[in-house]
């Protein structure tokens, strides 16, 4: 992992030439795509996927697109992995920052993840009646809430829908959930609603902050019971402070918090921004060290 | 239940996805952006008992009731108050229509209503309890009925008929496309949101905002009318003051209220539709601010049927 350098220039911040030799080898935000990013040759290709779910029951009326992706050794005979991305449409773009779907090829073909059937979901949209409307942008009502409504909507509409088509896990260690900014603190309160079934959770850039009270979640996780959730958490030094927090600090308060209280957690703090660039560089060692468990008992 | 639709689309990894999403937030929409540096609120008028209902029309005007007093006044664009109406019969929410008449909750006589300008009043439907209501640029007519649970719609051929219930509504407001009602509860810690139909059904409804802000000597907020600026912000009243919300629904923080006692509704009024005017309890105020409200008679002219 490339977070020494990191942690070394928040230490040195009152030292203006050691800063300066630091930024002399290394640009702020500097991050590329590895390897296990790039499709390899000799690698087989999962297939994906694509449509539109109209949800009648948890967030009636809202439309929203999702994406599913089948790794090549999938066997139906045998219970798949899951893995859930929140914004999916930029998590499957194979052009992306993230090529979720490419690691994916990557890591399962080397053994380093399961055999995982991906489910990428966009937020939902209440679309407007007339042309010249808005739509009810159901983004944030979803992702930010503190509520189990988000994790409901995962399992009594999408899993028994995707499971119809494949053969899916009900293990909750081997159902993974992960996001970006709103989507990371949406991962993390699927699994802290619902730790029966869900126990991996991947978030980049999570919005731990005060957008629907989120910012409380160092404090309840200090002060509950520890749940058998194992949580990767990535975040820059460059992103955002604003009206609703101040996302390196909210993300350090939630590392700290995990530590506190014993949690099996992986806190990789960049200098980045509010993108998914490190996020996505570093991909393939968030799923390695969130599926270790797996790989080794197989 | 549920419904999907394949897009019968096997998309290969090699192949072109597009995404469509952007996990970038929605605009961050800080009181800043709102809130004039050195302006605060202006007292216009006191000596009232309980203020509510302002309702601009197309100059500006701000009309407001008086509702223990059975009065309705109207303020002029420097501020001045006059009266407008008497024996009013407690009437509670107003809103000035397509037609620049002012309509109102004259909910004494079981009745919505309809002034004229020099006074002359309509009487649009009876035997209804009320408390709020919207005129939209169609002349079509959403009103709460806090005592029933209940949100009526009345069509601008003025049929009447329920389209919400298993709520207490208070307060209800519009987006200013008129595409999404919202109505508030004074004990949730959310504001109701409803798609409206093109027949004024109103569909999908959904705790879209929220949480609300309590103060700290309340359980729960007290919400109570609301207004929306030409940006989709939604700003209403509660015990701790105005908030303000983004269009997606997040907080983007509170507007201190102008004096310690109630604050029951806003609305943006003035020349140019960007003061903030506030009735509050005995006392109506106004403040400027950096955003403008876009009544919605405003587009009576500009949609094509």
């Amino acid at each position: 992992m490339n977070s020494n350098r990191h942690t070394i220039h928040v230490a040195i911040l009152g030292l203006a030439m050691l800063t300066l030799k630091a930024n002399s080898a290394y640009a702020i935000d500097d991050y590329t795509l590895g390897p296990d990013s790039i499709v390899q040759e000799g690698v087989p290709q999962g297939t994906v996927t694509q449509g539109q779910w109209t949800s009648e029951k948890i967030f009636p009326g809202t439309v929203r697109d999702y994406w599913i992706y089948v790794p090549a050794q999938y066997n139906a005979d045998k219970p798949a992995c899951v893995m859930v991305f929140q914004d999916g449409g930029s998590y499957v773009n194979p052009e992306g920052q993230q090529r979720a779907t490419v690691v994916m090829d990557n890591l399962i073909h080397k053994g380093e993840m399961p055999v995982t059937i991906g489910i990428f979901l966009s937020p939902g949209v209440v679309p407007a009646t007339e042309p010249d409307q808005k739509p009810r942008n159901n983004r944030s009502f979803e992702y930010d809430t503190l509520s189990d409504q988000y994790a409901k909507f995962l399992l009594e509409e999408i899993l028994p829908f995707v499971g119809e088509s494949y053969n899916l896990t009900e293990d909750p260690d081997e159902r993974a959930i992960c996001g970006i900014s709103s989507g990371g603190i949406c991962s993390w309160t699927v699994a802290w609603e619902h730790p029966e079934a869900f126990r991996k959770v991947l978030s980049q850039i999570g919005s731990f902050t005060n957008i629907r009270g989120g910012h409380v979640y160092p404090a309840l996780i200090r002060k509950t019971e520890r749940k058998p959730i194992r949580v990767f958490l990535q975040e820059g030094s460059n992103d955002l402070d604003n009206l609703h927090g101040n996302w390196p600090l909210a993300n350090q308060q939630m590392a700290a918090a995990l530590n506190f209280a014993g949690y099996d957690y992986e806190f990789v703090m960049g200098d980045g921004a509010h993108s998914g660039k490190h996020g996505g560089a570093i991909l393939p060692e968030s799923l390695r060290w969130l599926w270790k468990d797996r790989v080794e008992e197989k | 239940m549920r419904r999907c639709f394949v897009v019968a689309n096997v998309v290969f990894l090699c192949g072109i996805i597009v995404a469509k999403v952007s996990p970038l937030p929605a605009q961050d929409m800080a009181l800043s952006q709102v809130l004039v540096d050195g302006e605060d609120w202006q007292l216009l008028g006191e000596g009232y008992k309980f203020t509510e209902g302002p309702a601009v029309d197309r100059q500006g005007h701000v009309y407001f009731t008086d509702i223990p007093n059975n009065v309705i006044y109207v303020i002029d664009t420097d501020g001045a108050i006059v009266l407008f109406a008497e024996n009013t019969a407690n009437t509670n929410g107003l809103m000035v229509g397509p037609d620049d008449r002012i309509y109102g909750c004259r909910n004494g006589d079981k009745q919505i209503v309809a002034y004229t300008t020099d006074g002359a009043m309509e009487v649009i439907v009876e035997g209804v309890t009320s408390n709020d209501l919207v005129v939209t640029s169609k002349g079509a007519i959403f009103f709460t009925d806090p005592s029933n649970g209940q949100v009526y719609y009345i069509s601008p051929q003025r049929e009447m008929r329920v389209v919400a219930n298993e709520i207490h509504p208070n307060g209800v407001i519009m987006w200013p496309d008129e595409g999404t009602l919202v109505v508030t509860e004074r004990d949730s810690l959310h504001l109701w949101t409803y798609r409206i139909e093109s027949d004024g059904s109103l569909t999908n409804r959904e705790r879209y905002y929220g949480p609300l802000q309590l103060r700290s000597d309340s359980k729960t907020p007290g919400s109570d009318g609301m207004t929306v600026d030409r940006d989709f912000r939604l700003y209403v009243t509660t015990r701790l003051g105005l908030q303000m919300f983004d269009p997606t629904g997040r907080l983007g923080g509170t507007i201190a209220k102008p004096h310690n006692g109630p604050m029951a509704n806003a609305c943006f009024g003035g020349k140019d539709f960007d003061y903030l005017y506030a009735t509050c309890g005995d006392k109506v105020y106004r403040r400027k601010t950096k955003v403008t409200g876009v009544p919605y008679f405003l587009r009576a002219g500009e949609k094509k049927e």
